[in-house]
């Protein structure tokens, strides 16, 4: 008998022992041996998570059960574990949710039945840390919902309102006479909701895009015809993408329902029987989907990927095979590996950071990157390199701190059960990719991995990786200059400050969003919002952009204060962790001083209110020469008396109108 | 396990109750919870167990469990 099968039984019976000892309430029993049941998996299947969740409940152990429940997004698609699982979720209490790191209300409205998808979706999002608090609109009620300003979708406050919605709904005709009109009249009536909406609310419009049927009466011709309603639906996604740009989260439905199989998510049974358009065996898919595209909208993507080397990068071992031994470029493996390669060097142009963490001599490590032809990934497009012997999850802290990022930012991607169980033990934190055994499967296994997701594509997103690199680069030179004052010094920082503009709205709405340690007050506002404040002439709305000679930082702070008599209030202060301890705060204060003098204000007052993130800017107004003035609820309020004290200086940074042209920030200069 | 065994099984499962005991004779009125949402969780669990399409009416009558059983006996050949 092979090994497998002999484990196979074993589990088997250990589960069978497992219901008879939690039948008889002996718990503690019962959780022992599903436990063993679980042993050797590296992700547990479904139903052993579920009776351990089970017992855990039995036992009032909520943490584990937390865990247990969650437990089952990661062992699969499979409708039934989703929907025991998400009917567990409602017995936990949520005080009890491991690394809950936002709360959002989300209205569910939709044009079919997501009585299950739901509770669904709330599983989904709290692997990734949130917590939903549900609304479920009535099915088919989603225009009324949103028309009617009594709504109980109003009266509920969400922070998100989820547009769940199907082809069936579009009112196309299947031949149109007038494509451009019909397409343009649906265009309009999606757009309106969505600006009926962000007007009555400051919840983010989040919309599925129409998945087109399998049915096609118009057959091949349709997609050669303009006025099919299959091609008209294909140019309504393509132009509702393009009216949602940066303000509505636009979902590709229409890819998941590929992805899955048109065939079975479009299950005719399920319409007639309850007006299901999508198929509940599809729900977990679209589920994890929209549930990672809400992360990314919450800041909560994941911004680093850290890669180990032999058999992940190339085939064989460098320190044995030797540069001419390992595979990578010719042959079925080396190809693969070369796509595994060219892949992740795409996620680093969308601006994922890419750090290595391997277990081998420095030297042998770094060979292949200096030396070997078909390598795609270069030393330069690597932030962080950590090739040495110990242990990984050491190394993977590491790379965490050198980047100044938190380690809930970092997905690692490593062959070795092994080195993943021992960093998914230690640092629970990082995200593990589990790599399939075959290296032609990897690159699928890492575009399956939803935690990439970006809501919005800007230029500072581009050159991210290479300014982390730089930073790397930065707290080496920190180590050999004399004084800090020098080492600002040799960085050559250039800066432009200006007031909000329509062009840098996206990148401040952005930083905004997702900024969570170098920010006083974590006010979240939106698009819309900002406009606002940019209407407002008692109002002062800044954004910073550095360069130094490493690189191009980008737009890097953001600061909105408010006249209120001879005060100068500071609403909103932040700025990229990626430049903490260059002087930039201090810029930021010398503007916001500048702009209180010159609307006629003599104090300057700023706020800070605690997150569990932002413990490190609870001094930052004292170390400026701020007084406290008042304390509650942990939230300080701190004055500067410009008058008397003076404009605070920095010179550390040059100010500039703009880039001189041969300034590419590349350090060159 | 019996036919039998693996529906029960299920339904403690997509009903989230430990004490379900099904016999032949149990229909929908007998159980608590087993409501038209829990009818459509039921189905597509038991599809996905035995393996089996039931046809659109199928999902909408099977409404006892006799009836459920002796289908999926004839069907999953166990």
């Amino acid at each position: 008998m092979s090994r497998l099968a002999v484990e196979r039984r074993d589990g088997r019976e250990a589960i069978a022992e497992g219901d008879r000892l939690r039948k008889e309430g002996r718990f503690d029993q019962a959780l022992i041996v599903y436990r063993s049941a679980a042993e050797g998996h590296e992700l547990v299947p479904a139903h052993i998570c579920l009776k351990l969740a089970r017992t855990c409940i039995d036992l009032e152990d909520y943490g584990e059960a937390w865990r247990w429940t969650l437990a089952v997004v990661d062992s699969g698609d499979d409708f039934a574990s989703w929907q025991a699982a998400a009917a567990l979720l409602a017995r936990l209490p949520v005080e009890a949710m491991p690394n809950s790191k936002r709360s959002a209300k989300l209205a569910l409205l939709s044009s079919y039945t997501t009585t299950q998808f739901g509770p669904m979706l709330e599983l989904a999002a709290a692997p990734l840390g949130i917590r939903f608090e549900l609304y479920q609109g009535h099915y088919g009620q989603y225009r009324q919902e949103i028309i009617d300003p009594q709504s109980p979708m109003y009266g509920f406050g969400p922070d998100f309102v989820l547009l769940a919605v199907h082809e069936g709904d579009l009112a196309l005709p299947d031949l149109s006479q007038d494509p451009d009109r019909d397409i343009q009249a649906e265009l309009q009536r999606w757009t309106s909701l969505w600006r009926t909406v962000s007007q009555r609310t400051a919840a983010r419009v989040v919309q599925y895009n129409f998945a087109l049927p399998p049915e096609t009466p118009m057959g091949h011709l349709g997609s050669r015809l303009p006025g099919s309603r299959y091609a008209m639906t294909r140019r309504l996604n393509s132009r509702l993408g393009e009216e949602a740009a940066g303000r509505v989260s636009f979902i590709d439905a229409e890819l998941i329902s590929s992805l899955f199989g048109k065939n079975r998510w479009f299950d005719p049974r399920f319409w007639f029987l309850g007006k299901y358009a999508v198929a509940p065996e599809a729900h977990p898919l679209l589920a994890r989907h929209t549930a990672a595209v809400i992360a990314a909208d919450l800041g909560l993507s994941r911004k680093c990927l850290v890669l180990d080397l032999d058999n992940t990068l190339w085939g064989g071992v460098i320190g044995e095979d030797g540069l001419a031994g390992i595979k990578l470029g010719d042959g079925v493996e080396g190809e693969a590996y070369v796509a595994l390669q060219e892949y992740i060097r795409k996620l680093k142009n969308k601006g994922i950071i890419l750090a290595v963490c391997s277990k081998n001599n420095p030297a042998d490590a770094r060979e292949p990157f200096e030396k070997h032809p078909e390598m795609r990934i270069k030393l330069d497009d690597i932030a962080v390199f950590a090739a040495n012997w110990r242990p990984k999850p050491e190394n993977i802290r590491e790379i965490a701190e050198k980047l100044n990022i938190g380690l809930d930012s970092l997905v690692l991607l490593d062959d070795n059960p092994v080195e993943r169980e021992a960093v998914r033990q230690f640092l629970p934190e990082v995200d593990v990719i589990s790599l399939p055994a075959d290296p032609s499967r990897y690159v699928r296994a890492l575009a399956e991995y939803l935690m990439f997701e970006t809501t919005s594509f800007t230029v500072e997103d581009a050159q991210r990786a290479d300014q982390y690199r730089a930073r790397a680069q930065i707290a080496d030179l920190e180590s050999s200059a004399e004084s800090i004052e020098d080492f600002h010094r040799s960085l050559k920082m250039r800066a432009i400050v200006r007031p909000f503009d329509e062009l840098n709205l996206p990148r401040i709405a952005q930083l905004i969003g997702k900024t969570n340690q170098f920010n006083l007050t974590t006010r979240r506002h939106g698009a819309e919002k900002l406009r606002e404040f940019m209407a407002d002439p008692d109002c002062v709305h800044l954004y910073l952009r550095l360069r130094d000679r490493f690189a191009d930082h980008g737009l890097v702070s953001v600061a909105i204060a408010r006249r209120e008599g001879e005060v100068l209030d500071i609403d909103t202060w932040l700025m990229s962790c990626r430049v903490i301890g260059r002087t930039v705060e201090a810029q930021m204060l010398h503007h916001l001083c500048v702009e209180a003098l010159r609307l006629g204000c003599s104090l300057l007052r700023g706020t800070y209110v605690p997150t569990a993130k932002n413990a490190m800017v609870g001094d930052v107004y004292g170390r400026y020469g701020f007084e406290a003035i008042e304390d509650r609820d942990k939230t300080t309020v701190w004055q500067y008396n410009i008058t008397a004290r003076g404009v605070i200086e920095n010179g550390f940074i040059d100010l500039v109108d703009r880039w001189e042209e041969n300034d590419d920030g590349s350090g060159t200069s | 396990m019996t036919v039998q065994e693996r529906l029960e099984e299920i339904f403690r499962g997509v009903l989230n109750r430990e004490d379900i005991a099904l016999t032949d004779e149990t229909t929908a009125a007998d159980v608590p919870g087993w409501d038209s949402v829990a009818q459509i969780n039921l189905m597509v669990s038991i599809e996905q167990s035995f393996g089996v399409q039931f046809t659109g009416n199928q999902l909408a009558e099977f409404r006892n469990v006799g009836e459920l059983r002796r289908f999926l006996e004839g069907r999953a050949g166990v």
